[in-house]
């Protein structure tokens, strides 16, 4: 009796059985589907987000590289002024130190003109009067520079 | 089962494409960091240039400019040096002709180069018209030719140049060539010429031979240029016991009679005379006899009275006369007045008219002269700045003098 019973039972354990597994199985994949279409989703979303970052910061670069572009072509240019700009300084100071050098080889020769100037004129006076002693001495004390202001004049 | 597969595949494709994204977006990043990093160098690499380049114009412009006042000064210089070759050439030639004897060339040489010499001893602002030395200058006008007198020096005995302007004077030569027998050469000073009678007479002070004494001679010429003839075989005056008598001053009274003045002694014990002359001023006239007009009276005279030159102004008598050290930077010129050509003359000048200032020093030995226009002008000697005391050169300056206020006044226009 129990034998029949069980036998009868067995099909429908197993089409229950098969049923909760189907179930199951149905259950599992729509959840996972669920779950791929937010992962789907929200990975959309995020590349959305980036994509908009992307394209900003690409303008951004753009607009970076452009301006560095520029800089460094003044930069060029700049350099090149400066460059011209300290050559013809330096050619000028070395104008300014020949010019200088004149300046001070010239004041140099004029104070010993002058010196030599006072000394012979005084010494003319002297010999006039016939001081001699006195035109010696007034030669003599300007004999050096009345030598360098010849020297000067070639 | 296929659509999930196909769900996972599209979320695992996005996420790769997320993943892809976000690395392309970091590379962005970092290049973008990477380029304002650049950008901050470059621009502050850039200021720096700038600077630079300011900094280097600056540099230039200051350069430039100095390098201008620089070629300026060069070319100024150039210029001195030309006037001080040209001048020392004219005095080194000259001195060769005064070791030679050839006193007239010498003048000569001087003459020539006296432009450049002015501008060396400071130009005309100060009144300087002569750049040599030509002490105890005497002007005096005939027709529209002034003829200045002075010391002997490089021109010989008694030096003369000539002018038409006051300004630009050219060497005459020696007004003595000789000198009588009983004077010593080259002691020769502080002349005086007045036309008497159509002549032209010459007082000037001399040494007597022998007797280290400096006593009063006077000569004659037919022409104020000379040659002046001195045919004395005495001074005309002198006055051994108190130290001898320089500085004459011929004085013709415009109320008659003509006199000459003279000072006597050094330092400390000089005095100003006078005394009248005889009707052709060769001789003293018969009777007369020396007065003294002046005595040292004021302190910046230091004891020292001289060099008198006695002139009418509008009834007035006006006594201009030197005082202090003739050597040194206080000589001065003062003036006294006079009642008449012998005095009594009373001294107030308490500072002198005529002193130190820009362009001269130790100014005295004056002459004053009238120019045809009737205006009063003043000759005189001074030393050259910085260049005081024998035997450098006492210059002749002629400078306008006022005389129609209660005290002369020099330089405020004749």
């Amino acid at each position: 009796m129990n034998g029949r019973v069980n036998a009868r039972r067995g099909p429908w354990v197993v089409g229950i059985v098969a049923g909760a597994l189907l179930a199951a199985a149905l259950g599992y994949l729509i959840a996972d589907q669920v779950q791929a279409h937010d992962r789907f989703a929200r990975a959309q979303t995020s590349l959305g987000v980036t994509r908009h970052h992307t394209g900003t910061l690409s303008a951004q670069l753009a607009t970076l590289r452009r301006d560095l572009g520029l800089l460094t072509a003044q930069v060029g240019s700049d350099t090149t002024a400066l460059n011209q700009d300290a050559s013809q300084l330096q050619g000028a100071l070395g104008a300014l130190a020949a010019a200088q050098a004149h300046v001070s080889q010239q004041s140099s020769q004029i104070d010993s003109l002058t010196t030599c100037l006072g000394g012979v004129e005084r010494a003319l006076n002297a010999l006039s009067v016939a001081k001699r002693g006195r035109a010696f001495a007034a030669l003599e004390s300007v004999a050096s520079s009345c030598s360098s202001a010849a020297a000067a004049s070639g | 089962m296929w659509t999930d597969v196909a769900a996972r595949s599209r979320a695992r494709n996005e996420e790769a494409a997320l993943a892809a994204a976000n690395a392309h977006l970091a590379t962005l990043r970092h290049d973008v960091s990477l380029t304002l990093f650049a950008n901050a160098v470059t621009t502050a690499k850039r200021e720096a240039l700038q600077a630079s380049i300011a900094t280097t114009l600056g540099r230039l412009a200051t350069t430039n400019a100095t390098l201008s006042s620089t070629t300026v000064d060069a070319f100024l210089q150039g210029a001195s040096i030309g006037t001080l070759q040209t001048c020392l050439g004219g005095v080194q030639n000259a001195l060769g002709r005064i070791a030679a004897g050839d006193n007239d060339q010498a003048a000569k040489d001087i003459s020539a180069v006296s432009g450049p010499c002015t501008q060396l001893d400071g130009g005309t602002s100060a009144g300087l018209v002569y750049p040599f030395d030509f002490p105890d200058p005497a002007v005096i006008l005939v027709g529209q030719t002034y003829y200045a007198y002075a010391t002997n020096s490089v021109a010989g005995n008694i030096q003369i140049i000539q002018s038409t302007d006051r300004i630009h004077w050219t060497v005459v030569g020696s007004a003595l060539p000789s000198l009588p027998a009983w004077a010593q050469s080259h002691y020769t000073w502080a002349p005086s010429v007045a036309m008497i009678g159509g002549s032209f007479v010459l007082y000037y002070a001399a040494n007597v031979a022998g007797s280290g004494k400096e006593c009063i001679s006077v000569a004659t010429a037919a022409r104020p240029q000379g040659p002046f003839v001195d045919r004395s075989t005495a001074p005309l005056e002198c006055q051994p016991a108190l130290g001898g008598s320089i500085d004459p001053d011929s004085f013709i009274d415009p109320n008659g009679g003509l006199y000459l003045l003279w000072k006597s002694g050094g330092p400390g014990s000089s005095k100003i005379w006078s005394e009248q002359l005889n009707g052709t001023g060769t001789a003293f006239a018969p009777g007369a006899t020396p007065t003294v007009l002046l005595t040292p009276g004021q302190p910046w005279e230091a004891g020292t009275v001289e060099a008198p030159d006695l002139v009418a102004v509008g009834g007035r008598y006006l006594l201009f006369f030197s005082g202090n050290n003739w050597d040194g930077a206080h000589y001065a010129v003062g003036v006294a007045t006079c009642s008449g050509p012998i005095g009594t003359c009373t001294d107030s000048s308490t500072s002198p008219i005529l002193s130190s200032g820009p362009g001269v020093a130790g100014p005295g030995g004056e002459s004053v002269f009238s120019d045809p226009a009737g205006a009063y002008w003043i000759a005189f000697h001074g030393w050259v700045p910085g260049a005081v005391g024998f035997p450098n050169s006492r210059d002749l300056y002629v400078l306008p003098l006022t005389v129609s206020g209660s005290a002369p006044a020099v330089g405020a226009g004749g």
